[in-house]
């Protein structure tokens, strides 16, 4: 696929003019107003924000290309003419051999030098009567041997070659009955049907089945349609035909591991990125990528697992881990969590729903008293005020039943914070609607242009970003071992934090005509110097600690030791 | 392959009254006003000779939708059979009924006749539809159970 990595990056390179562009406007900007400020940002990271890191890929970033069908179309063609090469065979039933084969075109290459008849029965290209006794027969002792092997498909491909080839009529069409129909073709195995019959049954194959692998109509017969007789039967219906390519280019894509499918709606971009292909790469790397189609927003998915948005800087197996507990957990932990107690012997979960204070476990029939957790026994008849409190057992009790819940306490901080975040960018669209507001206003009340009001929008960017970024540093965080690395990873956490509320508390205060200078500078500052500078920061450290092997869980996680 | 639904039924029922497996009976039913419904068939399958099955006659409707013969038609016991691969509803489940397994709009009336006598005695059992027979034909030790049980439905479909 590295034929292909000029077209990315001539893509990147677009994006990157663009973001450069607008950097340098705005920063000019900044360096004018930025000497009224205390500068203490400024000193710091002045530097080199102003620079466009656009030479090095940043680490957290991956590798990508982004194909429109028509690339993977030439893709899916080099392969087919590749086989048709080496097999001496038309494109057409090289493609069938090489659909069968899963696109796997080594897996192909042996199996089809092994023995090449059953490789083309299966494939669905010839009869088994016919192949066997061709490839094995008596053309062996003549010529080379490879030419020998093939010639079975060598027959056959010239039997299929003319598609929807009018045949000597046989009798009428054993389907539709139909004696005004004066047109008849076959597949190689001489199955002989009407060729509106074979329309019909084509188009609904491809249209409600979406299948692409057609087999004749005759009753177990596996042949398969080859593309020329797909194509002919489909002559009067470019739609449907249509319809076939994409479905072998979705198969093409689904077989290959380096290639993925883009999950949005109706989009048929297809993304490369084989620095993600294995199961093993998804524990460095998070292969966030977005495909080339022209769309807003833009469709970022992630390659490595189907979460359907930017997790960075997560690893996938974190990712899912988290996602998988939070909807197994989430929804009943707050509720145990403020409706339950654990019975003090076998730690089933208990709801006090009335009654006194005298529990009786259903389960292990342990009795104890719900106010104080001590065993019942030491109780005597001190019902309703628990005099108990300083009892060992009671102690014993309380603590186990403390620890237990420390973990439920100790998810639902992370969860609290991962949601809260989660909803604040969902309530993005409405700081949008109100940012265009005030950016209206602005235009109104000083004499900023429409260009010059956009840092507005920028800065809501920005701190929707931050926010996805933020929301999964909580997932990442749960699962971190106790230690210096993750005390680092924390304190970047906060670092961030910090600096995304400041900004949003900026862009939801009211703007009064006198303080948009100040509003401004303010805002650009933060949005540009300190905000994404940590989030940076953020996403940047992560990703090299995974590079490093720096993070330790604190629960086993797929892929690693 | 529109409208040639009826078209094709009717050759079929050339076909079958031409020449058909012994034992077996097929006929579109006729509706309320003495028309031939040709999109609903009664058919009656033998069980095989030397199995539980034989002298049974299973009764069963085939309903063809609009769309045969690119789709299959529908079969369903009446009523329901002690069977594996029957759903409770009397439905039969069976590869060559199914558009995405290996029906073809080639397969005639009287090869799925055949293939459903052929399923009575030769269940499938990666394809259980009801829970009752599927249950005891699997368990060996119920194998006796399961025979007496399939002998005594013969009984019950002797042909009158």
């Amino acid at each position: 696929m590295s034929s292909d990595n000029d077209y990315d990056y001539s893509d990147d390179d677009g994006e990157y003019y663009y973001d450069d562009d607008e950097d340098m406007m705005s920063t000019q900007e900044d360096e004018d107003s930025a000497s009224s400020d205390d500068g203490m940002d400024m000193d710091e990271f002045g530097d080199d924000f102003k620079v466009p890191q656009r030479s090095a890929r940043k680490t957290y970033e991956i590798e990508y290309d982004s194909l429109p069908q028509s690339a993977v179309e030439k893709l899916m063609s080099n392969d087919i003419e590749h086989i048709s090469g080496i097999f001496g065979v038309e494109a057409s039933l090289a493609s069938l051999l090489l659909r069968y084969m899963r696109w796997n075109k080594e897996r192909l290459i042996e199996k089809y030098m092994d023995n090449a008849s059953a490789v083309t029965v299966a494939a669905g290209i010839s009869p088994p009567s016919r192949a066997s006794p061709s490839a094995l027969g008596p053309d062996r002792s003549q010529g080379s041997s490879s030419s020998a092997r093939t010639s079975g498909l060598r027959r056959t491909a010239r039997q299929t070659s003319a598609p929807l080839k009018a045949k000597p009529q046989p009798s009428i069409c054993p389907i539709c009955f139909d004696d005004t129909q004066a047109l008849f073709s076959a597949l190689a195995c001489d199955h002989t049907f009407c060729s509106g019959c074979w329309t019909a049954y084509i188009t609904s194959k491809i249209r409600e089945e979406g299948e692409h692998a057609i087999r004749c109509m005759a009753e177990g017969c596996a042949l398969v349609a080859p593309d020329p007789f797909v194509r002919s039967a489909l002559a009067d219906d470019p739609e449907t035909w249509e319809r076939f390519n994409e479905l072998l280019v979705r198969h093409f894509v689904a077989s290959n591991p380096n290639l993925k499918y883009c999950p949005y709606p109706s989009c048929t971009y297809t993304v490369s990125c084989p620095t993600a292909a294995s199961k093993s790469a998804l524990t460095t790397v998070v292969p966030i990528v977005t495909c080339g189609a022209d769309a807003n927003p833009p469709h970022r998915f992630c390659f490595g697992c189907p979460i359907e948005s930017d997790h960075r800087p997560v690893i996938c197996p974190v990712a899912r881990m988290w996602l998988r507990k939070c909807r197994d957990d989430s929804e009943t932990a707050n509720w145990i969590k403020s409706n339950t107690k654990e019975c003090s012997r076998c730690q089933s979960t208990i709801e006090k729903n009335g009654g006194c204070n005298h529990m009786t476990c259903k389960k292990c029939k342990h009795e104890f008293c719900w106010v104080c957790m001590g065993p019942w026994s030491e109780h005597g008849t001190a019902w309703y005020s628990c005099n108990r409190y300083d009892e060992k057992a009671g102690v014993d009790a309380r603590d186990a039943q403390s620890k237990s819940r420390a973990s439920l306490e100790r998810y639902l901080h992370y969860y609290n914070r991962w949601a809260n975040h989660e909803q604040s960018a969902k309530l993005s669209v409405e700081l949008y609607a109100k940012t265009e507001k005030k950016m209206e206003e602005m235009q109104v009340t000083s004499n900023l242009t429409w260009i010059e009001v956009q840092f507005m929008k920028k800065a809501v960017d920005e701190v929707f970003k931050c926010r996805m970024t933020l929301k999964w540093t909580y997932a990442m965080a749960y699962y971190l071992e106790k230690g210096n690395q993750k005390e680092l990873f924390e304190d970047n956490q906060r670092d961030l934090e910090r600096a995304v509320e400041d900004l949003s508390e900026l862009l939801e205060s009211q703007i009064e005509p006198e303080i948009i200078p100040t509003l401004r500078q303010k805002v650009t500052d933060k949005t540009q110097v300190y905000v994404s500078k940590r989030n940076e920061i953020m996403l940047e450290d992560t990703a090299k600690g995974f590079l490093e092997g720096r993070w330790r869980w604190n629960v086993p996680v797929e892929g690693f030791d | 392959m529109v409208g040639i639904c009826r078209t094709r039924l009717a050759e079929e029922r050339k076909q079958w009254r031409k020449d058909h497996p012994f034992g077996f009976y097929a006929k579109p039913v006729k509706s309320a006003d003495g028309s031939m419904n040709l999109l609903e068939w009664e058919v009656g399958i033998p069980g095989k000779a030397g199995t539980p099955w034989e002298g049974g006659l299973y009764k069963l409707t085939m309903t063809f939708p609009e769309d045969y013969p690119s789709k299959p038609p529908k079969c369903k016991f009446t009523p329901p059979l002690f069977h594996p691969n029957v759903f409770p509803s009397g439905t039969v489940c069976l590869s060559i009924l199914d558009e995405e397994k290996s029906w073809k709009p080639a397969i005639t009336i009287k090869q799925i006749l055949l293939g459903i006598q052929d399923l009575l005695d030769d269940p499938n059992v990666n394809d259980p539809a009801q829970s009752d027979a599927y249950a005891m034909f699997k368990h060996r030790n119920d194998k006796v159970a399961y025979e007496r049980r399939i002998k005594q439905q013969a009984r019950e479909n002797i042909p009158k």
